[in-house]
C-alpha cells in the first residue's frame, strides 16, 4: 500500500515534517504546497532532513516560484493537473491538515 | 464493505477545535458502525494526559468523549510512543487505554488502512 503524503503548513511551524518522515513507508512519497515548499530551501534544516530521507519528493512548482526556491534536480515540479496525476498513481492520500 | 479509516489526531486539546473536531468525525465514524481507528502524535498525545482541568481556560472536558470512544465502537486507540517520550509523558499516566507504537510499529500499522486522514 503506498501512499501520497501531501503536506502544506511551514516546515518551521510545527512537526508535520518530521513526523511524516518518521511513519513513511519505503513506497510513499511526499508533496509540498504552500508554505511546505520553504522544506526545499537549500541549506535549511528541513531540506537536510528531506534529503537525507531517501523518499520521494514533488512539489507544486507555482508554490515553489511564488517563494523564489531554486529547482532542484532531486525534486520534481508539478503544475495542479500534474498534481491529480500523481495522487492516481498512489493507493491513498494522506493530507497533514 | 466500509473502507477502514485511521483519523490521525496530532493537535493539543485546549487552543482550538482541531482535537474536537478529530474526536467528533471518530465518534460519528463509530455511530454508523464504519471502522475508525485513532492515532494520538505529536501534540495530540497532550489530550489523552490525566487530571487536567480546561474549566480554567473556559473549555469543556474532552474526558467524556475520549471515554466514549470505545463505546462507539472506535476500539483501537494507539499513541505514539516517541511522542510521549519527547514530551516526558508515560504510558501508565494516560487518561485512556490505547496501545503505544513505535515508529517501527506505525509504518507497518498505517498501510493497514483503506483511508488515512491527519487533523
Amino acid at each position: 500500500m503506498s501512499t501520497l503524503h501531501v503536506l502544506s503548513h511551514s516546515p518551521f511551524s510545527d512537526q508535520r515534517l518530521s513526523s511524516c518522515l518518521r511513519l513513511m513507508g519505503h513506497d510513499d512519497a511526499i508533496l509540498l504546497s504552500g508554505d511546505a515548499v520553504y522544506a526545499l530551501a537549500p541549506g535549511s534544516e528541513p531540506w537536510a532532513s528531506l534529503s537525507s530521507a531517501g523518499v520521494a519528493v514533488f512539489a507544486l512548482a507555482e508554490d515553489a516560484r511564488a517563494r523564489a526556491l531554486p529547482g532542484n534536480p532531486a525534486v520534481e515540479l508539478l503544475d495542479y493537473p500534474g498534481f491529480v496525476e500523481l495522487t492516481l498513481a498512489y493507493d491513498k492520500v494522506n493530507s497533514w491538515l | 464493505m466500509a473502507k477502514s479509516m485511521l483519523i490521525i489526531s496530532r493537535q493539543a486539546p485546549w487552543a482550538g477545535p482541531a482535537a474536537r473536531e478529530a474526536l467528533d468525525i471518530a465518534l460519528a465514524g463509530g455511530a454508523y458502525d464504519l471502522p475508525v481507528s485513532m492515532l494520538f502524535l505529536d501534540d495530540g498525545v497532550y489530550q489523552l494526559a490525566d487530571a487536567q482541568a480546561p474549566d480554567a481556560v473556559q473549555q469543556k472536558n474532552l474526558a467524556a468523549n475520549l471515554q466514549a470512544l470505545p463505546l462507539f465502537g472506535v476500539d483501537e486507540l494507539f499513541v505514539c510512543a516517541a511522542s510521549l517520550a519527547r514530551r516526558g509523558l508515560s504510558h501508565a499516566a494516560l487518561a485512556l487505554a490505547a496501545q503505544t507504537q513505535t515508529d517501527e510499529q506505525l509504518r507497518e500499522l498505517l498501510p493497514r488502512f483503506d483511508l488515512v486522514v491527519t487533523l
